[in-house]
């Protein structure tokens, strides 16, 4: 047996038949070896799911907000200095503002396309955490963090504390009165650590509040300091992504062993390119027909200032609502303070809700004692206690979230404020009190019934002409190639010539083995 | 040796299919229409890009440039994304996943080399470990004290006093100060103390409410019977909740709501917190009217303003 | 399933059950602190329970003073009277006076006018027919057989207030028992709310008068978005979209309201609203209205839809349907779903 690369004759037709960019590659092969690893990386196989699309979502939010975000900073100024406003838009003119506000003013109506860039920045920010928060939804309800992709989950959920945090930090930075009442509540938050608290909230704002130096700093936090961190732990997990290889739903021709689906280059990598451009599209759709953030109309921030009906960004919202209606308890004892309501909403929680998703891999190891490696992924359904427990999980958080706008649903349904919060407090505990069991009941449902959820071949019935009628099944759709085929290696050459399809009795696939 | 490593890395099949192997076929029934459909795409896609440089060129509404180059960027990712999907070869495909982990040997190898050639040289040298360690551990300390202490200034007497002393003015924004007659009963304004543009401080720790009651109204608590002339009360406009300006006066409830998570402070009777999160009354103001009919300020407040903190006792 | 086995099902959740009712026990029976030492504090009334006595107790709250503050006699007229330098009242403006009644009175800014006195005799017949019911034959707000003190008092207020009310539609009340009069069509013309206002000022005469802006296209919306963002926004959100107060009370929407009624509410600080009088002058008035007027009520949105000017929340809910929503839908039609 022979290799075809071994032959020096063959070689050289090969050289010949790929023609000047196969001589390119063979110099690139001499000074960096890529012909082996470049081949196997374009022939790496990805699974097909939709599922496994959701984070695409989130990857490709990132790289808009990264080149939306280059644009921003030419024009946007950290600075909290004091100068008179005397831009195109009225109600502004000739008052005292910071430049931050000033700047984030002028790129948004005195700069070409700057109005595009920073509300696209914005809903990309939006799309991003969202993204994260339904890819590691999809991640947990698979149990694709299990052995060996636990290293990958951690990285993965830090990376939403990341974007959390440094969503806030970029929201806060024009300076308008709506973000800067978030940032009074992020130095109160601060104070309340105990022992330390106030020496941290002097130590980030550079003295007490406001102080001017915080606009800076989170200007450097946000566009050097978390995105350096940020990318090297996205590097790192499409690294161990790549390197593990993809998990897969069970099915047909699939195996811990193996991975089926479409090939880097060409499926792959046209599916990807092609996402990228939609989200980007609609991102820039959404950019610019749905108005964001709107710091004309909120005005510059000043000290003495509020606005009623103000609300964090979304994926801050459960930690507004859980300041909203945590009773109004304090300890004070010995001659310290701690403001547990503050402190426990606002750190404990966030403290144990991250801590809950970063021991979970651990913790069902302990209680399924479970230590396998698993490249094929559960069906929800199948593990109903983890899905019902994810569930209770997401409806704690989406009943925290909801607590954020107590005072905009008692609005608009004319309720009463303090029976709307005292419901809150309430409902936060009962809905996902309830979810569980009906998780459970859903999941084992669909359990028994195999069929539940798929989608069927439908089937077509016809009349003759003398009227019998007789049902055939309808003409396979796209996708079903996995019901038909079976996955085969991706192949090296492809054979042009159609004269070969005849000899061969296995439908025309050469082998040729080292 | 090398083979076996080759051999686990990398596929070392090199087969061929022919151009009618079932797998190599695209997905779509009508290839050539689907070519037509994908590449009419495209070109929407392309009208949408050129909409765009024509928008930008002659400055139109902000909109626009969105619209395009985002309806643009939606063709002709569709397109794309259909090229993939149904015009490429469909598949599916297959790769076997090898085992990452190395055999017994190379594992016991690799734990060797570890265990014995680093723990064992250290091991070996166990002073120099312990002052070699040493020295690391505290360079990691002490490298953090500037990344830590050099940020700001130590908490201190701003964090528990304003600037409101005996005898201070009241003076609204523009700093005109307060005389009983100017205020209505049930109106309110947000007050400072004369000079606080000059002060360290500033607005954010001494802005004050000022709340004019009928005098019927007022409930005074022990202590504070001097302290609300003329109907007038004033409490510190920082909430003790989370220090939001507590600027939502209700005058008929008499209540003070903070607009952030909605805290209530009954304003007749000393600032306590009756509804909300907040834990503690808000700080009032003693007043007084001096001879010429001006507000002034008793004394300062008689605790700490704002949230709470670790220090406040 | 055996009887057993589903039993056994429910003991998870009724554990939890258990655990989260005690826990809220523990938690909600801790209290808010305000523990008072010698005093009362004002009662938070819920909706339910406003009945007529407890309507006067929202209006002017009981007298629960305990200690004796020494202040200047507080009579309705003192109460609007503002300082020199102020204005809204007589004090300081260019008066305008017909058969010795002041008539009007302004500035470059507002001008502040009564209706006619001819029409009295109309106003008293719409009066006894619209608002006597409630407010009593002589408007002193004893209503036929019923308690004193039920409903308002309206000798002494001024005509800004009665013309605001009347106005606005919110009077005649559709529910007098409801704890908010809301806005609705007015259901006096306008020339029959100046009666009124006309008669019921007659009774007792008082300022302010109903406020006209001067100039409103001119005004400086510049210091008016300053003084809206000090002294509105804290009740009426900074986009002017109003929202949910204490206790079924709430802070109405700006959006469709004349300069008018916006002068009005701000001089006479109508129900749950302050009262701003010496601490906003006329040239401050007219630009808070200018900037309601003009910029609250048509409102730049060059970045596109203004989704109802809600915030955050509601662009995160754009963003996570339209945005996450759409893009997984996307990824559905290219992904495969076996």
């Amino acid at each position: 047996m022979t290799t075809t690369a071994s032959t020096p004759s063959s070689k050289e037709t090969k050289k010949e038949a790929f023609g000047p960019v196969g001589k390119i590659l063979g110099e690139l092969d001499d000074r960096l070896g890529v012909a082996k690893g470049g081949r196997s990386l374009m022939d790496k196989i990805f699974p097909d799911h939709w599922s496994f699309m959701l984070g695409e979502i989130a990857l490709y939010s990132f790289v808009i907000l990264l080149a939306t975000g280059v644009f921003l900073t030419l024009f946007y100024v950290p600075s909290q200095t004091i100068v008179v406003y005397h831009g195109s838009y009225a109600p502004l003119r000739g008052q005292h503002v910071t430049q931050a506000f000033a700047s984030s003013i002028d790129l948004s109506f005195e700069v070409r396309c700057g109005m595009l860039m920073r509300q696209m920045h914005h809903w990309a920010c939006d799309i991003f955490v969202g993204a994260i928060v339904i890819h590691m939804a999809r991640v947990f309800f698979t149990g694709a963090f299990r052995k060996p992709r636990e290293l990958n989950y951690t990285i993965g959920v830090i990376l939403l504390i990341l974007a959390i945090g440094n969503g806030f930090v970029g929201y806060s930075l024009p300076d308008d009165l709506v973000s800067g009442t978030g940032l009074r509540i992020a130095f109160s938050i601060t104070e309340s650590v105990p022992v330390v608290g106030s020496y941290l909230a002097f130590f980030l704002f550079g003295g007490n509040f406001p102080g001017t130096a915080i606009i800076p700093r989170f200007f450097i936090i946000h566009v050097l300091i978390i995105p350096l961190i940020i990318l090297g732990l996205v590097s790192a997990h499409l690294f161990l992504l790549v390197r593990q290889k993809h998990t897969q739903f069970p099915g047909k021709g699939r195996t811990e062993k193996n991975v089926v689906g479409a090939p880097m280059i060409p499926v792959f990598a046209a599916k990807a390119t092609g996402f990228l451009f939609i989200v980007m599209g609609v991102t820039a759709l959404l950019g610019a027909l749905a108005q964001i953030n709107p710091i004309w109309l909120f005005g510059p921030y000043d000290a003495s200032r509020i606005s009623y009906a103000v609300q964090p960004d979304w994926y801050m919202g459960w930690l507004d609502g859980a300041l909203r209606i945590w009773p109004a308890w304090q300890l004070q004892a010995f001659g310290h303070n701690i403001p547990l309501e503050v402190f426990l909403p606002a750190a404990v929680l966030p403290g144990v809700v991250f801590g809950i998703c970063l021991a979970w891999p651990a913790l069902e190891r302990v209680v399924t004692k479970d230590n396998a490696i698993h490249n094929l992924l559960d069906f929800p359904r199948n593990r109903p206690r983890r899905t019902a427990a994810g569930a209770v999980m997401l409806s704690f958080l989406m009943m925290l979230f909801i607590a954020s706008s107590t005072d905009v649903l008692a609005n608009y349904f004319k309720i009463s404020l303090n029976l709307m919060l005292w419901s809150m407090r309430i409902l936060v505990f009962l809905i996902p009190i309830i979810t569980y069991p009906i998780a459970l009941l859903i999941c084992k449902e669909l359990q028994n019934s195999p069929e539940g959820g798929k989608r069927k071949r439908a089937n077509v019935v016809l009349r003759s002409a003398e009227g019998a009628y007789t049902t055939v099944q309808a003409e396979s759709r796209p996708g079903d190639g996995h019901e038909e085929l079976a996955a085969e290696p991706v192949p090296t050459f492809i054979d042009l010539d159609e004269d070969d399809g005849a000899e061969s009795a296995d439908g025309g696939v050469r082998r040729v083995e080292r | 040796m090398s083979n076996t490593h080759d051999e686990q890395r990398t596929p070392v099949a090199i087969t061929t299919a022919t151009a009618d192997d079932p797998h190599m076929q695209p997905l779509a029934r009508n290839p050539e229409r689907t070519e037509r459909i994908i590449a009419l795409m495209m070109l929407v896609g392309l009208v949408g890009f050129i909409g765009f440089g024509i928008a930008y060129w002659y400055n139109a509404d902000a909109w626009v440039y969105g619209a395009t180059i985002g309806a643009g960027a939606v063709f002709l990712g569709v397109g794309i994304t259909a090229w993939g999907k149904y015009l490429m070869p469909k598949g599916p495909f297959v790769e076997e996943r090898h085992d990452m982990a190395g055999t017994a040997e190379e594992r016991e190898a690799f734990a060797a080399a570890v265990v014995q050639r680093g723990g064992g040289v250290l091991g070996r040298r166990k002073l120099l470990l312990g002052t070699a360690g040493a020295g690391l551990g505290v360079f990691g300390a002490v490298s953090l004290f500037p990344l830590i202490r050099s940020l700001g200034p130590l908490p201190g007497k701003t964090l528990t006093e304003t600037d409101w002393k005996k005898g201070s003015y009241l003076v609204d924004q523009t700093g005109r100060p307060i005389k009983t007659s100017d205020i209505a009963v049930g109106g309110v304004v947000t007050v400072f103390p004369k000079g606080y543009q000059d002060t360290e401080n500033g607005q954010a720790v001494d802005q004050t409410i000022l709340i004019r009651l009928s005098t019927v109204d007022l409930t005074t608590r022990k202590g504070r019977e001097n302290w609300s002339p003329a109907g007038y009360v004033a409490y510190s406009k920082l909430c003790t909740h989370l220090g939001c300006p507590v600027g939502l006066y209700e005058q008929q409830l008499q209540l003070l709501v903070c607009p952030c998570h909605q805290s209530m402070f009954n304003v007749a009777d000393g600032g306590y917190p009756t509804f909300g999160p907040a834990p503690r009354p808000l700080p009032q103001l003693p007043l007084y009217v001096d001879g010429r009919g001006y507000l002034r300020a008793r004394a300062g407040f008689d605790q700490p303003v704002g949230p709470g903190y670790w220090e406040r006792s | 399933m055996t009887t057993t086995a589903s039993i056994r099902r429910l003991v998870l959740p009724v554990l939890v059950l258990i655990v989260a009712v005690l826990s809220g026990l523990v938690m909600f029976t801790g209290g808010s602190s305000g523990a008072a030492d010698t005093t009362t504090t004002t009662p938070v009334i819920a909706a339910d329970t406003v009945d007529q006595a407890n309507a006067q107790a929202l209006i002017s709250p009981a007298p629960t003073a305990k200690h004796k503050v020494a202040t200047a006699p507080a009579s309705p007229k003192a109460a609007y009277q503002t300082s020199v330098a102020n204005a809204g009242t007589p004090n300081s403006s260019v008066k305008v006076y017909r058969n010795g009644s002041l008539v009007s009175y302004g500035n470059r800014d507002i001008t502040y006018w009564a209706p006619n006195k001819e029409l009295i005799p109309l106003g008293e017949a719409l009066y006894q027919q619209n608002c006597a019911s409630c407010h009593g034959n002589n408007a002193d707000g004893v209503p036929p057989n019923q308690t004193p003190g039920a409903y308002p008092n309206l000798r002494g207020l001024g005509p800004a207030t009665i013309d605001f009310w009347i106005e606005s539609g919110r009077m005649p009340a559709a529910n007098p028992r409801e704890v908010q009069a809301v806005r609705k069509t007015p259901r006096l013309t306008h020339d029959q709310a100046l009666a009124v206002v006309a008669y019921v000022n007659s009774l007792s005469p008082a300022t302010p008068y109903i406020p006209r802006v001067n100039r409103l296209a001119s005004a400086d919306t510049s210091s008016g978005f300053a003084l809206f963002a000090l002294n509105c926004a804290a009740c009426h959100t900074i986009t002017g979209g109003g929202d949910a107060l204490a206790a079924n009370t709430y802070a109405p929407s700006l959006r469709n309201i004349p300069a008018t009624q916006v002068a009005e509410a701000i001089r006479t600080g109508p129900g749950n609203m302050p009262r701003f009088t010496g601490n906003l002058t006329d040239a401050q008035l007219r630009s808070v209205v200018g900037y309601v007027t003009i910029n609250i009520q048509h409102p730049v949105d060059p970045g596109g839809i203004g989704l109802g000017g809600l915030g955050p929340v509601a662009e995160g809910f754009i963003a996570l349907i339209l945005g996450v929503g759409v893009l997984a839908l996307i990824g559905f039609w290219i992904g495969d779903r076996t």
